[in-house]
């Protein structure tokens, strides 16, 4: 039977599953419910029928493995122990990737995709691998702390490096125990840590160790410092390129053919290289998002509220310090929304929403940012209030009548700006938001609010996907150099050009029409408070940079260009005052320090 | 009740500073010995709930003595000071029954870190 006609329906179906048996894997892992070991049988079963009928050999065997080693948990024979949850990860993941290979083709067993299929052999032989911190002293001293904390819950049968080159300075903290024993591998790990001095340690069943020439190939876990240390020198890489490249562009005599053709094979090797670092530091946000199901529900009980929450998009892929960094905004957000956002059960009811509320926690790719959103059903924030109370605080001219969804989130985020006097459904709000709009700044990102009365509210975090490189133009105001990210620049235009008929708008600003499109003209010199050099004038140098951001376009008066390249973006420090208008800090490549220039702010 | 510490060194510098960073933390040091034989008389005499054991000491090196009170008190709680360059050294303390070790130059951080882990084993 010539099955291919069905080939897209399995792997649809199987993904399904998989994704579903993910969810009951990290349930497993809550609150050891045997329950969730059901749905998780129940997917092994369906995808090991599914691809039985495909004649998916490894799928089917794999599913089958996994589906054996379910069983007995599933009856209550065996119990939930770590060394289980981890088995069934571990096996779940093999599962993936045997359904991956079957897509691509591959659907004969091989090798790797092989799972331990009997419960852990009688002598129960496992590897401990420890690595200690990188500043320990006397390493081999620790190590041997280590192995007598071993020795005392299990029998040590060999260690790697041997015991007696611990003492050689060439011995850098990794090592590894094989034991033979049952003590759980809590028990093991708490122990071990214990010893101090410790960096991880992992407790691995000693068949996939054996079987580890192929594997070391695939995966090898990395300290995250060392990522960073590593993107750190491939950064400085990235620039150093540049004055290179600039260097012999502005060497004299006729370019080496030579030296030009190596170069260009540089340059293209460190942007490769660069590359690689970047995506080796990409995780999914699931790695945050997993973090707030449990807290939210805690939270909403507290308050008395009743919330589901509901996460998208989890497997976007953003790179690790901003993931790291966007947790405690998320938790802000999150908390507002809870507490300000959402009615108590009762009220929502009399105004005819369902009891419980929804708490939308979602992240979606938008061409080079990342957009993650919170967004509740609850009642909206009140404008009228936030108007009044603003007005009150001089933030806002009283004429001001109403307040656009940008005006209040301005409002809400400004440091000074609180609503504690009214002992309010409000109270509050401004503080959180003023922290997650500093946060998000300092990511290089930007916040946004929409929020409709009686509806809900949906803050946005928009995101670059990598936090550390950007392109960005440099230009010279005054005697300083600023950078603006090049993504956020439509044009660069000569601002002594006839056409660009000057004018003033409603609100009497400067106004200049570059290519049709009327836009406000913002002079640098003036906002950034540079020292007007007449010298500069006088070089008729004078551009015009034409910015865009979230739709809106200005024109900033800039006194030169001075290159276009790529630069590391370093967060500034949201405490050192007189930041408004940057979102961040770099060194160029000759070493001389310029501030990023917020183009949201500043349009 | 603060824990007791009896304090191993011949240097008076260094049972003046270990003991300032000890009885900063809260400890209270019940004695200080200059040589190995000091040290297990005043083990036995104070029972403390610590000790801190130099390596090389005159009469009776640190780790003799450690042999000696672990010998007489096999749960006495021995934290090694040692210098650098003293690896081979320190292993064979924890052999004759220390429990963990610092390296000298003391930063206090890592001796209280050191002396938590000692007594909470």
């Amino acid at each position: 039977m010539d099955t291919s006609r069905y080939a897209a329906l399995f792997f649809t179906e199987s993904r399904e599953h998989l994704a579903a048996m993910d969810t009951a894997l990290l349930a497993i892992e809550q609150d050891r419910q045997v329950a969730h070991v059901d749905t998780l049988f129940r997917g092994m079963h369906t995808i090991k029928g599914m691809a039985a009928a495909m004649a998916f050999e490894a799928v089917e065997q794999v599913a089958h493995a996994l589906e054996a080693r379910c069983d007995p948990l599933r009856r209550g024979e065996v119990p939930l122990t770590d060394y289980e949850i981890a088995a069934l990860f571990d096996g779940v993941d093999r599962l993936r990737a045997t359904v991956d290979d079957a897509a691509n083709g591959q659907t004969a067993l091989t090798p790797t995709a092989a799972v331990p299929s009997s419960p852990p052999s009688p002598t129960n032989r496992r590897v401990v691998e420890i690595r200690l911190v990188a500043d320990c002293p006397l390493p081999g001293v620790r190590a041997v702390l280590v192995l007598a904390r071993v020795r005392s819950l299990l029998t040590v049968r060999s260690t790697q490096p041997p015991e007696a080159t611990w003492a050689e300075e060439k011995f850098d903290g990794a090592f590894a125990i094989t034991v033979e024993g049952d003590a759980e591998e809590r028990v093991i790990v708490e122990s071990v840590r214990g010893a101090g001095d410790v960096a991880r340690v992992e407790v691995v069943d000693a068949r996939d160790r054996e079987a580890a020439p192929t594997q070391v190939a695939r995966t090898v876990r990395i300290d995250a410092s060392r990522l960073d240390a590593l993107l750190d020198l491939a950064g400085e890489l990235v620039i150093t390129r540049d004055r290179l490249v600039r260097a012999l562009e502005a060497a004299d005599g006729p370019p080496d053919r030579q030296v030009q053709r190596a170069t260009r094979e540089t340059a293209r090797l460190i942007s490769a290289l660069h590359t690689e670092v970047l995506e080796a530091r990409m995780l999914p946000v699931r790695e945050v998002f997993d973090r707030f199901p449990r807290l939210v529900r805690d939270t909403a009980r507290e308050l008395g509220k009743e919330v589901m929450l509901s996460t998208e998009g989890q497997e976007i892929a953003l790179d690790r310090s901003l993931l790291d960094a966007i947790g405690e905004p998320l938790l802000h957000l999150l908390r507002n929304a809870l507490d300000h956002g959402m009615e108590l059960p009762d009220d929502r009811e009399r105004v005819g929403k369902p009891r419980s509320g929804q708490l939308v926690l979602r992240a979606a790719r938008d061409r080079a940012s990342v957009v993650i959103q919170v967004q509740d059903d609850g009642r909206g924030i009140d404008r009228d209030a936030v108007r009044t109370r603003a007005a009150a605080q001089g933030l806002i001219p009283d004429s001001m009548t109403t307040l656009s969804d940008e005006a209040l989130l301005n409002v809400l985020a400004h440091p000074g700006f609180s609503m504690a006097t009214h002992v309010s459904t409000l109270s509050g709000r401004g503080v959180g938001v003023d922290v997650v709009n500093t946060r998000v700044r300092a990511l290089g990102g930007h916040l946004e609010l929409e929020t409709l009365a009686g509806a809900g509210t949906v803050f946005t975090l928009r995101l670059p996907v990598t936090l550390a490189i950007a392109r960005a133009v440099i230009v010279r105001v005054g005697t300083s150099l600023y950078a603006i990210p090049a993504a956020q620049v439509v044009e660069v235009v000569d601002a002594e050009q006839r056409d660009l008929s000057p004018g003033r708008d409603a609100m009497q600003r400067e106004t200049v029409t570059v290519r049709d499109h009327l836009m406000p003209l913002v002079d640098l010199a003036v906002l950034f408070d540079e020292e007007i050099l007449p010298a500069t004038v006088a070089d008729g140098g004078q551009y015009l940079a034409v910015v865009e951001s979230a739709g809106r376009r200005a024109a900033l008066l800039v006194d030169g260009l001075v290159a276009q390249q790529d630069i590391v973006v370093k967060g500034l420090d949201p405490v050192r005052g007189g930041s408004h208008w940057f979102s961040g800090a770099t060194i160029l490549g000759d070493g001389t320090p310029a501030l990023i220039v917020d183009v949201h702010r500043v349009v | 009740m603060s824990r007791t510490v009896l304090i191993c060194d011949d240097a008076i510098f260094m049972r003046t500073m270990v003991g300032d960073i000890l009885s900063q933390a809260g400890f209270e040091i019940v004695g200080e010995a200059e040589t190995g034989v000091q040290a297990v008389e005043q083990y036995k005499a104070l029972r403390p709930d610590l000790v801190t054991m130099d390596i090389v000491m005159p009469e009776m090196g640190g780790i003799d003595a450690v042999r000696e009170i672990t010998q007489h008190d096999p749960a006495a709680r021995i934290l090694m000071c040692s210098a650098m360059g003293q690896q081979a050294l320190v292993v064979e303390a924890i052999q004759a029954g220390a429990k963990d070790f610092v390296v000298k130059p003391f930063q206090p951080s890592r001796v209280l870190e050191a002396v938590n882990r000692v007594l909470a084993a």
